[in-house]
């Protein structure tokens, strides 16, 4: 008898439960990913209709492995979602001006997303699990209220942070010289969230104001995201060693984290809880990655590049398999990513090319 | 500035009969069947497979003879007209036939050339020019490429290729007295009408949109076609996915980049989620046709052998979807539309499209063709008036 969506959402977040570090059970993951993707084939007609183009029937998947993965770009173009439009109460999309397309998800429940967030921020963010002042480079809910990103953090700084912490971005902007007060009067270990570009803004002004920042010890930074023409440009390297120099803290104190607004996890780097400067993206427990070939869909050769596809099966109200235009490659442990695909340039003279290229 | 100047003073001195000789015998060398330029060219190009290189450049040159570019010089050069002494050519993309027009026409005007290759096929000018100095070192003199930017300020004409901010890079170089070229960003399209047997207009778009993978200026972006009596569009995108998979066993796409082969999965999902019917090679991204709804909203273009075929019900609806299309409109493949006058020249003239051919000569425009609606050679030219 196929489970229900409700029954679906209890086995996922059971699972959760178990916390972001328990131990992979394979064999029950599979058996989830099967059912759940079962149900999202039933209830989701555009989901139905890209299976139906790669030539899958449902009966066919056996393994978690086969289920057709959704690039991100079809959630520019179609509503993914599991149930009606009525039931939806929070939609989250891609970053990018009003003009242009944005993917969207539709959720009718934030249970998964919080419970997942709570699980990986605090496992690889709080691991101590005391709160902590929050200072956010980002705008909050009410002020982006369709942003995962915001979302998350909000999620975050009610189950970790002290009453003290705050949202440095307002709707309209934000003013560097503030967010450079607030984080001098941190007082006591604090985690300053952030998306990358906002961390570059924040550098330079305090650049330009020579200004000196040592955080109280326990301070921790996490980043995330890409520069998308917003900021000057740094490896990941150079801006997790600027802001640890920037604010007196050591470069393990620097996690970067990885998301994607079609998504319901996230991944976070282990430098915290670990120690050592991997750039492995830890996959929780109810996610699994891939790195396939972009053409046949294949996985890669282990340790070889390829486009990274991930099962998240916090994602039960949408599909729970999203193909990514990140390159990236499976290690131990989990996932590094490499940046975009390669190839976006134009080969060619014309216009549709180049439009197509922008598609994902 | 004396490389420049000596380059003009070799143009200078040749005779054109000299020059549309060695074009001829060029362009000649590089048709022949088994030519060794050409089998090079699709050993080594990179960006197409080599049977797509093979037929592509053989097709291409195939009317371009001496007699064509005499007719052309006749033509458009007249007493009293001065050619550019360098012209400087700045070209983009990877379509071979496209490259080496750009570089003949100006000498065929009796300038020199001097041309920055594309970032994406520095082959194509290398081996055009080597293949004109086998035949005449001299006149092979007055073709140089490289890519001193400040030849676009030393040359009397620019001929700039690229996206549209490319190009308004390159004007923003060029002194305003200098003649300037624009080949800005275009697509094409192929329009299909009701009288068209749908086997073989299938097969020639087909080849239009597998000649050079869809990545020129020239490929069909969109398949437009009229939908009379109902039905007959999605009945002609299965005989154009028919025609695509044929060719594919003919003329094989070239290699994909990741972040391509990534934007075609993503074209066919973002499709099929859309509701659109979604034709497709099975397990590789060879070619995708799109079938989409009647009266819905103009899909992205295709490329790549990817194409939406669009339904139109009437004239007046065809003409506002190519009107969509502005400025960007290069060519118009046509078939079926016998009876109906000169409709396809109106339509294009309406979109602001500069060329009208069948479908299967999109990619195969005559070397005499008005290129986005510039004379060859005498949009290069300046002339001067004498009298009482």
């Amino acid at each position: 008898v196929p489970l229900t969506r409700e029954e679906l959402d209890g086995r996922v977040l059971a699972m959760i439960a178990s916390g972001a570090q328990a131990p992979p059970d394979d064999a029950r993951f599979e058996a989830l990913a099967l059912e759940l993707f079962r149900f999202q084939h039933a209830a989701n007609a555009p989901y139905r209709r890209i299976c139906a183009v790669l030539g899958v029937e449902p009966e066919a998947v056996r393994r978690w492995r086969d289920i057709p993965a959704v690039p991100t770009g079809a959630f520019k173009e179609a509503r993914l979602a599991c149930f009606p439009p009525e039931r939806t109460i929070r939609v989250f999309r891609s970053s990018g001006s009003t003009t242009e397309r944005r993917s969207e998800l539709h959720l009718d429940t934030l249970a998964l997303y919080e419970a997942s967030v709570r699980a990986t921020f605090g496992a690889w963010l709080v691991p101590e699990g005391r709160r902590l002042r929050f200072l956010v480079l980002a705008p909050s809910e009410d002020d982006a209220p369709d942003s995962s990103l915001s979302s998350m953090f909000a999620i975050a700084m009610r189950a970790f942070g002290t009453a003290e912490s705050r949202f440095l971005v307002r709707g309209d902007g934000w003013d560097p010289g503030a967010a450079i007060d607030a984080l001098r009067g941190a007082g006591a270990p604090a985690l300053v969230a952030g998306t990358a570009f906002a961390f570059v803004h924040l550098l330079d002004a305090m650049d330009e104001r020579r200004a000196r920042i040592v955080l109280p010890a326990g301070t921790r930074v996490m980043e995330t995201g890409g520069f998308k023409g917003r900021s000057r440009e740094l490896s990941r390297d150079e801006l997790h060693a600027a802001l640890a120099r920037a604010f007196g803290i050591p470069r393990t104190s620097v996690v970067n984290q990885y998301g994607m607004s079609e998504l319901g996890s996230q991944f976070y780097e282990a430098t915290l809880v670990e120690g050592g400067g991997s750039a492995t993206k830890r996959v929780p427990p109810w996610v699994r990655t891939r790195a396939v070939d972009p053409e046949t869909l294949d996985d890669v050769a282990p340790g070889q590049v390829g486009a990274l596809v991930h099962y998240d099966l916090a994602n039960t109200g949408s599909v729970l398999a999203v193909m990514t235009s990140d390159a990236g490659r499976l290690v131990a442990g989990g996932f590094e990513v490499l940046g975009r695909l390669t190839g976006a340039e134009a080969r060619g003279c014309s216009i549709a090319a180049d439009a197509l290229l922008e598609t994902p | 500035v004396s490389a420049f100047a000596e380059l003009a003073r070799t143009a200078a001195a040749l005779e054109p009969e000299r020059v549309l000789g060695a074009l001829d015998a060029t362009l000649a060398a590089w048709r022949a069947p088994g030519s060794p330029w050409r089998a090079r060219l699709a050993k080594e190009h990179g960006v197409y497979s080599p049977e797509g290189i093979e037929r592509g450049v053989a097709l291409g040159l195939a009317g371009w003879t001496r007699p064509a570019l005499a007719a052309l010089r006749a033509r458009e050069i007249g007493p009293g007209a001065v050619a550019p002494r360098v012209t400087a050519v700045w070209l983009a993309g990877s379509v071979p036939t496209a490259a080496f027009g750009a570089l003949l026409l100006p000498l065929v005007a009796g300038s020199a050339v001097y041309a920055k290759p594309a970032s994406a096929d520095p082959l194509s000018p290398r081996l055009f020019a080597e293949s004109l100095d086998a035949v005449d070192p001299l006149v092979a003199s007055a073709l140089a490429l490289g890519d001193d930017l400040r030849s676009l300020a030393r040359a009397d004409a620019v001929v700039a290729h690229g996206s549209d901010e490319t190009v308004a890079a390159i004007r923003a170089r060029v002194p305003v007295h200098a003649r300037f070229v624009a080949h800005g960003h275009k697509l094409s399209a192929a329009v299909v009408g009701r009288d068209a047997d749908p086997a073989p207009a299938a097969d020639a778009l087909a080849l239009d949109a597998a000649l050079y993978d869809g990545r020129g200026c020239l490929s069909p972006a969109y398949a437009f076609v009229e939908d009379v009596p109902a039905g007959r569009a999605g009945a002609f995108a299965r005989e154009l996915a028919r025609a695509l998979e044929r060719i594919a066993g003919e003329l094989p796409r070239g290699p994909l980049a990741p972040a391509e082969q990534v934007a075609l999965q993503s074209l066919r999902a973002a499709s099929a989620a859309r509701g659109d019917d979604v034709l497709a090679s099975k397990g590789s991204l060879a070619w995708t046709v799109i079938a989409c709804a009647a009266g819905g909203p103009l899909p992205a273009p295709g490329a790549l052998r990817a194409l939406p075929v669009v339904p139109f019900a009437d004239a007046a609806e065809l003409a506002a979807r190519l009107g969509a299309l502005q400025p960007h409109l290069s060519t118009l493949g046509g078939a079926g539309f016998s009876g109906r006058g000169d409709l396809l020249e109106h339509l294009a003239r309406d979109a602001g499209a500069s060329r009208v051919c069948a479908l299967g000569h999109m990619q195969l425009p005559p070397i005499d063709w008005h290129h986005d609606g510039y004379a060859p050679l005498g949009s290069l030219l300046r002339w001067i008036d004498a009298g009482a």
